[in-house]
């Protein structure tokens, strides 16, 4: 590696790696000082990360808004259920069941990796379907995708128990392994915002018309993002049912869909960077109002928001960023540190000048 | 026979029920190109607004016991007075935002009404009685038909034939038609934006309004996601009967209607759970292979 | 009576207009001219209120039209025809023509300008009842303008009225153009990517290329043209043009 790749390579993988240390540090901040239950809300907040990282893969370079991942979420969640969940209860309850994930209980690592592919194939076949179609048509579909997902999970009793829940499943995941896979995730996240798919994917969303022109098959790139985002979305929904250790079908719904997507589009849809700040803004935005409805006590006072108020307010500043700040708290742009992006501003008033020369 | 005529009716009243919520979701994405999730939510407000405000688990009829024609009226006013505000406070504010976003913002809509009715009447479901005597059913050569059903397709009937009208005949329906298919070509000709657009939501209101007292009638429950079944298939019939006609919407109404009663009464026993699944997978196949819907309208094939 | 000073416009990063400045005279008949993408639409979308400029000032009759709203500008008197014929395809010949004037609902000359318009435009007159999106397209063109001019407009903007039409259905519409402006005395704002037309039918003439004003003049002093088609291919420039490509 030559000098000047060595630090191209450095000014792109330093944010990265500060993002990394950002959210492990805040993590460990909690998991270590802080109670049992701010380490299940430190959980669950990384768990949503992973999804919400996954939904910026397709939506952040496609420009396509997906209303259906959490389908995704779901059917990788129900696949590590299946396979984790008690033998026993699987044969009294589950009897659709193929008998190999009847019979057995498989480890954790198993169900992580069979309910990702499981979304993910679902993803291809889906993707390959409905991605030609554009903008606002395709969010419908993967709109209608997410209701399919939904019914068909809710009414297929000897598979997914209907509308009850899966029950059962070891509750394996904690702080420490939600952050191994969601800083993985931001990984390949920004592996892919780089990789050449991702480039030429972003290229389809500025101008479709000429990345057309220039060759550039717009159902191929995007299917590539679908997938790994559906990939990633799933990881999540496996974690998510080993965190809780149930799995109901309402979990997995417009509830969900709309938390997801509110955390993205708070953050900022076009970076993986405000896929994370969005997570983390929400989480603290409505664990304060969980804190204020549980009542504060105020000299013989208790005062408490009604229930209903954190959401309330969620809906509420998520209109307001659509509204004054369409392109999210951290403006769709990735992390920059100080100092690193100063030998490109230095180039960019010569470019400038020499421009400006040419022209007059 | 039989079997086939009562089907059809059913279906026939559900349509119109579907085709009400449409052509209120339809006019707003023909002249916005808002995809209101909230309509679900402005129907679910107009059933609750029958009742007191409590937590409490029995439901005591406010509105809901005036008389018939005073309970239409003021529910309709209650649920365009919300459907006005919702676009004064919110969506008057995104009107260049891509459709995309302005279905996510209306997606923030619905969750904030659902939770405000959650927050004051509590989130176990109550039973109302609205007008039961409408579940008296009338017998017509061996089909049993309850009055409900023969209520719910007159309502559609003259709403529709009253909109029909609006549109056709008014200075104020044209410019809103003019609107519906080149928003900004309108404008140019001095068509007043907010003016039109304020009509639609209030229009589109009055629909939700009349589909909630409908549609209460005949589950005689109340939930805060009462109106979000009826606001998806609404959806996917404007989908279905293309989006931005009028003639589509109602139209596509009854399509999913048809394909949903029709799907339940015939399709075999251990495929019936799975109808809806049916009814979305059509929208998908639309989708692909007739993107501009049922009745297509030439400004929507650009725009979709 | 309009004077747009320094406007620029853009459309996410890409910009559109870069500073431009024009001005127009009570009945003047001035003409843009610009290759295709050099921002000859944007200018006029943006004077009508269709697009908010980055900066700049538009005044009409000395008023500020800069944070106006599209629908008050035409209440101004200022009539934009869009490129692309925007027809409103699910109405009928009639509705269409009157929708002007129902929105300000000012009906006192609507028969009569109908009727006046008609007779410049006999086939519409024919196809009064249809819905306008299957009339030919000359027809929807000679509908656009007439409907343009239904609302007694004292500025009217047309874009590219000649695009995607058989000349001699141009030559019609141009004529009438002339026409009304001598009849009614209209100030005419006229877009155009030929510039041989323009000649003959303006009295000023404006290039516009890459967002900015090149060159403008009197049609008189450009008669040769030889000027106009420098600016317009962009032989000023250091760059080899594409002479080829521009010329097709």
């Amino acid at each position: 590696m030559t000098d000047t790749a060595q630090r191209r390579f450095l000014r792109a993988a330093l944010p990265v790696l500060a993002l990394l240390l950002g959210v492990t540090a805040i993590t460990a901040l909690v998991a270590l000082l802080g109670n049992d239950e701010m380490a299940l809300t430190v959980t669950e907040a990384l768990v949503r990360l992973i999804v919400v990282v996954g939904l910026s893969v397709f939506i952040g370079n496609s420009g396509v808004v997906s209303f259906g991942h959490i389908g995704f979420m779901c059917i990788a969640a129900y696949a590590a259920a299946w396979a984790t969940c008690n033998p026993m209860w699987k044969q009294l309850m589950l009897t659709g069941l193929p008998v190999f994930l009847q019979q057995a209980q498989y480890p954790f690592w198993v169900a992580v990796a069979g309910g990702a592919v499981l979304a993910a194939a679902v993803a291809l076949v889906f993707g390959a379907v409905i991605l030609r179609l554009s903008g606002i048509a395709a969010s419908i579909a993967t709109f209608a995708f997410l209701a399919i997902v939904n019914n068909v999970y809710s009414n297929w009793d000897s598979v997914t128990a209907g509308v009850s829940s899966i029950i059962g499943i070891p509750t394996v995941v904690g702080p420490w392994t939600a952050l191994a896979f969601a800083l993985g995730a931001i990984v390949l996240a920004f592996w892919f915002k780089g990789s050449r798919f991702g480039l030429m994917l972003r290229a389809t969303r500025d101008d479709p018309v000429a990345s057309r022109a220039s060759g550039v098959s717009i159902v191929r790139v995007r299917l590539a993002a679908f997938v790994l985002s559906a990939f990633i979305v799933g990881i999540g929904g496996t974690l998510y049912v080993q965190f809780l250790g149930v799995a109901t079908v309402d979990m997995f719904y417009l509830q969900l869909t709309f938390i997801t997507l509110a955390m993205l589009i708070i953050g900022g849809m076009g970076s993986v960077t405000g896929a994370i700040v969005g997570v983390f803004a929400v989480t603290v935005f409505v664990e304060f109002f969980r804190f204020l409805e549980s009542g504060v006590p105020m000299g013989d006072l208790v005062l408490a928001l009604p229930e209903g108020s954190q959401e309330i307010a969620l809906g509420i500043g998520m209109a307001l960023i659509l509204i004054f700040r369409p392109k999210g708290l951290t403006g769709s742009r990735e992390l920059k540190l100080p100092g690193l992006g100063s030998s490109r501003r230095a180039m960019a008033p010569a470019l400038t000048t020499t421009e400006a020369a040419a022209r007059s | 026979m039989i079997n086939f005529a009562q089907t059809f009716i059913d279906a026939l009243s559900l349509g119109s029920l579907y085709a009400l919520a449409a052509l209120g979701i339809g006019l707003l994405f023909g002249i916005l190109r808002l995809i209101n999730f909230a309509y679900g939510d402005l129907i679910t407000l107009g059933a609750y607004a029958l009742i007191i405000p409590s937590t409490e688990a029995v439901a005591t009829l406010f509105i809901g016991g005036w008389p018939w024609f005073m309970v239409i009226i003021a529910v309709a006013v209650i649920v365009v007075a919300a459907a006005l505000l919702s676009d004064l406070l919110v969506f008057r504010h995104i009107r260049r935002a891509d459709p995309a976003t302005l279905m996510i913002a209306s997606f923030a809509v619905s969750f904030v009404i659902q939770n405000l009715i959650l927050m004051f009447y509590g989130s176990r479901p109550k039973s109302v009685d609205l007008w039961s005597n409408l579940n008296y059913q009338i017998a017509m050569g061996g089909l049993r038909i309850p009055l409900l059903q023969i209520v719910t397709i007159l309502a559609t009937l003259v709403l529709m034939g009253g909109l029909t009208l609006l549109l056709k005949r008014t200075a104020l329906g044209i410019q809103m038609r003019a609107a519906a298919e080149d928003f900004r070509m309108a404008r140019y000709l001095g068509v007043r934006g907010n003016l039109v657009i304020g009509l639609a939501f209030a229009i589109s209101g009055v629909l939700a309004a009349v589909a909630s007292l409908l549609l209460l009638s005949q589950t005689g429950t109340l939930s805060q996601t009462l109106g979000v079944p009826l606001m998806l298939f609404a959806f996917i019939a404007t989908v279905v009967g293309g989006m931005g006609s009028l003639i589509g919407a109602a139209t596509g109404g009854f399509a999913v209607a048809f394909a949903s009663v029709f799907l339940q009464a015939y399709l075999p026993d251990d495929l019936r759970p799975f109808r809806d699944s049916f009814v979305f997978g059509i929208v998908i196949l639309m989708l692909l292979l007739r993107p501009s819907g049922l009745v297509p309208t030439k400004a929507l094939v650009e725009r979709v | 009576m309009l004077e747009v000073e320094d406007l620029a416009v853009s459309y996410g990063g890409t910009t559109a207009l870069a500073g431009v400045a024009i001005s127009v005279k009570e009945r003047e008949a001035v003409c843009v001219v610009g290759p295709n993408g050099a921002g000859k639409s944007t200018l006029l979308a943006a004077i009508a209120g269709g697009v908010p400029p980055k900066r700049g000032r538009i005044r009409f009759d000395g008023k500020e039209l800069v944070g106006m709203r599209a629908e008050n500008i035409a209440r101004l008197g200022i009539s934009l025809v869009p490129e692309g014929r925007h027809v409103f395809g699910t109405l009928t010949v009639e509705e269409n023509l009157f929708i002007g004037t129902y929105a300000t609902s000012d009906r006192r000359y609507a028969q009569s300008d109908a009727e006046q318009l008609l007779g410049y435009f006999p086939r519409l007159k024919e196809r009064w009842r249809q819905p306008a999106g299957r009339l030919s397209g000359g027809e929807q063109q000679m509908l656009v303008i007439a409907r343009a001019l239904m609302t007694r407009p004292r500025l009217v903007m047309v874009d590219e009225p000649s695009l995607g039409l058989a000349p001699k259905i141009v030559d019609t519409i141009y004529a009438t153009l002339l026409a009304l402006r001598a009849e009614r005395g209209l100030t005419l704002l006229v877009n155009e990517q030929s510039s041989d037309r323009m000649l003959k039918f303006s009295e000023r003439i404006y290039v516009l290329r890459n967002g900015r004003i090149l060159l403008h003049g009197n049609t008189a002093d450009l008669q040769d043209g030889e000027a106009i088609t420098r600016a317009y291919f962009g032989f000023d420039e250091h760059h080899a043009p594409a002479t080829s490509e521009a010329a097709a």
